[in-house]
């Protein structure tokens, strides 16, 4: 027997979990899948259409900047695809294609690569894509009609000329019963359509371990109770708009969120109080996404102010008598 | 039944059933062993033989004048044929004595008296443990001696069952197989540090162990059975005073300080035994094993074994595609070849599959997943760490506590990105220590 022959040799430790960041960024994919069904049900070509204009942008635009940067191509860690899947389930499906795909662009090339990749960029990717479009919006008009002969005649969608449910909400008209509007109901972005759908590809996403109860139930939570004491109807508010997309997608993104449990209660509970905040006292579109945006650049100060002692740091503590260990179960 | 841990820590597939229901058994004899002079953390060993020299089994053949040493002794009986550097399992080279067994001769240890513990004064055990070279079994190497004759008032003695590391059987089996000299050793034990109270804390996937021990105490006030949570790194000094005692350890404090000793049971056995029969540590049980491995299980092995000879005898014949690890699955080391024998602190011989281990190819940009927060055992940023490691920002590591890191590597386990958080640490650290030196 040859003794050196074959061997691995490497640093410890030598096991491995069965977590990588690809797997990681697949089963949130696959967590989103419900709600773009959904919308694509509803919304039919339309649908189809957008999200694949986004997912082709993602990947093209992902592989553009790595090129130019001169560094290794990432593709296969999903997470351009994931955002721009993100990108299209934030707009309406009759958007045109050129402002999902200019949204993923931002995304991915501003918000992502010149940040200096997957780890290290500052915002939400996605949700920077999607407001950039926002504030772009006075150049839609000349870009308009200079894309006129590249836009796509797909045909017409009965389902998708009725109001979001939160501006209908914003103007006090007439609501859908509660459980029509959680389940089924088109009406804003294509994520809005089903706030059950998205509530289930997060709960699959905490199942996994892949995120944390913790941000999505301050977010939810605190929603919940500042517009119940401002006098609105909490359920209409958890299930309308971008929230359910936002608490479970967005908000959790492990790059931009804080690493401590105590940073994910302030960074989740803040996110509340700014999207109350903007759907009753501005009356804004969009809250969510904003909400969110702010409170990423808050992620380092946070950070700093719920930083946790090492276990060998001093404490003031006295030595306490044998038998006072930590019982976890009796 | 109270179950008792510490805060964070990891849950890692514990891979125990290979060997953890088969009984210690002898391993064949090598031809040659290659006995390291200096096996223990302190002071190194000088040669007591010479090449040529006939030595016996459990002869001493290396020790030195400081207190802070073990000898070694002789693991079989033979001719002394090289003294000069060879391979070391944790890499590099180290002095060693290389005794070519001599079939005629006998090859198994005569003790040589046999006497009650009870009988003898607190310094002739101590004096007598030393004499058989007895020190730290779990990994650590310190000589036992020197650990149990301190000065400072001590009210505990822990004996460390707890095996938390994946794979590992040996300290399990001679809980199970041997509990009247493990109980006998600590009564030893407390007796020389005066303690009133040892704990045994065992995880409790050991279920029988923790069944015939409490059987075996169950009358007893001094001595407790304390059922631990199956979570690495349970078996780490300071969370094992920590969950069995709930007193912090802060930088810097030996156990002592805290009113604590800490041993490991296999540890124990063999210091009883040293008393007992004054038998010198020249064997120890070590947990062979791997899930492609014919013949896994708790072997006694002769100190000194080259590697090659313990995976050989295991029935392994192919090691292409293989990691041979010496120690445990998260702390070990892997071996470049297998030239290197197996000294007092290793607790197993591991031939792991290409699929299972990780490899330290290709890694990503840290994703700040907070996995590795969560459960850093020390409460740690290793996220922080190992980008400050990997970009040599020396201040900077040290500012995030990294002299703190015990190095247990469930970071690096559990990172979706795949770096090589642990590796970053061992490096930096050499040179903060350098850095904290100077200011000094």
């Amino acid at each position: 027997m040859d003794n050196t022959q074959g061997l691995i040799v490497s640093s410890a430790p030598h096991l491995k979990s069965d977590m990588t960041t690809s797997k990681a960024m697949k089963d949130v994919i696959l967590a989103l899948v419900p709600v773009t069904l959904v919308a694509v049900y509803f919304f039919q070509t339309y649908a189809l259409f957008l999200v694949t204009a986004c997912l082709v942008t993602a990947a093209v635009t992902e592989v553009l900047f790595r090129k130019l940067m001169n560094k290794k191509a990432t593709l296969h860690d999903y997470s351009a695809l994931l955002t721009g899947l993100l990108v299209a389930l934030c707009f309406s499906a009759t958007t045109e294609w050129w402002k999902g795909a200019l949204a993923t662009f931002i995304a991915i090339g501003v918000a992502k690569e010149l940040m200096g990749g997957l780890g290290w960029n500052r915002f939400n990717p996605a949700l920077f894509g999607r407001i950039s479009l926002i504030l772009l919006a006075p150049w839609f008009v000349p870009l308009n009609s200079g894309l006129s002969a590249w836009s796509v005649n797909l045909g017409t969608v009965d389902t998708i000329t009725q109001g979001t449910p939160l501006a209908m909400l914003q103007q006090g008209m007439a609501m859908p019963g509660f459980f029509q509007l959680f389940a089924w109901y088109p009406g804003g972005a294509m994520a809005e359509a089903s706030a059950l759908a998205v509530l289930l590809g997060g709960l699959y996403l905490i199942y996994k371990q892949h995120i944390r109860w913790i941000i999505p139930l301050s977010i939810l939570g605190t929603v919940f109770v500042l517009t119940l004491v401002a006098g609105q109807n909490p359920f209409y508010q958890l299930v309308s708009g971008g929230l359910m997309l936002g608490a479970f997608f967005m908000a959790t993104d492990w790059v931009t969120c804080p690493i401590n449990d105590r940073g994910k209660i302030i960074f989740g509970v803040a996110i509340g109080v700014l999207i109350v905040f903007f759907r009753l006292g501005l009356a804004a579109t969009e809250g969510v996404g904003f909400a969110i945006l702010i409170m990423n650049a808050f992620v380092p100060a946070i950070e700093r102010v719920t930083r946790r002692a090492s276990f060998s740091a001093p404490r003031a503590v006295s030595i306490p008598l044998p038998d006072k260990g930590t019982p976890v179960s009796k | 039944m109270e179950v008792r841990t510490f805060l964070g820590g990891a849950h890692i597939p514990h891979y125990k059933s290979f060997t953890e229901d088969k009984p210690i058994t002898r391993l064949s004899v090598p031809k040659v062993v290659i006995v390291p002079l200096s096996q223990h953390l302190g002071a190194p060993n000088e040669p007591l033989v010479k090449v040529g020299d006939k030595v016996e089994v459990g002869q001493k053949i290396g020790d030195s004048q400081e207190h802070i040493a073990a000898p070694v002794h002789a693991s079989v009986s033979g001719t002394v044929v090289a003294i000069e550097p060879r391979p070391w399992y944790e890499g590099g080279e180290t002095m060693s004595i290389v005794i070519e067994a001599d079939e005629s001769m006998n090859q198994d240890f005569v003790p040589k008296v046999e006497q009650n513990p009870a009988d003898l004064s607190k310094e002739e055990i101590i004096a007598a443990i030393r004499e058989a070279g007895i020190v730290g079994m779990g990994g650590a190497a310190f000589p036992t001696h020197a650990n149990i004759s301190q000065k400072k008032a001590v009210d505990s003695l822990l004996l460390n069952g707890a095996e938390c590391e994946p794979f590992l059987t040996c300290d399990h089996r001679q809980m199970v197989e041997r509990p009247d000299d493990l109980i006998a050793g600590a009564e030893m034990m407390m007796r020389c540090i005066g303690a009133k109270t040892c704990y045994i804390g065992i995880e409790v996937n050991k279920p029988d162990a923790i069944e015939i021990l409490s059987e075996k105490v169950k009358d007893r006030e001094d001595i407790k059975i304390v059922p631990l949570a199956v979570k690495y790194p349970q078996g780490n000094k300071a969370h094992l005073i920590n969950a069995i005692t709930g007193r912090n350890v802060p930088r810097g404090a030996r156990s002592a300080d805290l009113g604590c000793i800490v041993r490991n049971v296999g540890t124990t056995i063999a210091g009883y035994e040293a008393v007992v029969y004054g038998r010198p540590c020249y064997e120890r049980v070590v947990t062979v094993t791997g899930p492609t491995v014919p013949k896994p299980g708790n072997y006694i092995v002769r100190i000194g074994t080259p590697v090659s000879h313990v995976v050989r005898e295991a029935g392994v014949e192919n090691l292409e595609e293989m990691k041979v690890v010496v120690g445990g699955p998260m702390t070990g080391m892997a071996q470049a070849n297998l030239e290197a024998p197996v000294v007092k602190s290793n607790t197993g011989v591991l031939i792991l599959p290409r699929e299972m281990v990780r490899e330290d190819v290709e890694y990503f940009d840290c994703v700040r997943c907070a996995k590795c927060v969560e459960q850093c055992p020390v409460f740690l940023y290793p996220n922080e760490i190992s980008i400050a490691c990997e970009n040599d920002m020396i201040s900077k590591a040290e500012s995030w506590d990294v002299m703190d890191c015990i190095e247990c590597g469930i970071c690096a386990y559990i990172c979706p990105s795949g770096r090589p958080i642990v590796k970053f640490i061992k490096r930096v650290k050499p040179e903060i220590k350098k850095l904290q030196r100077s200011r000094r």
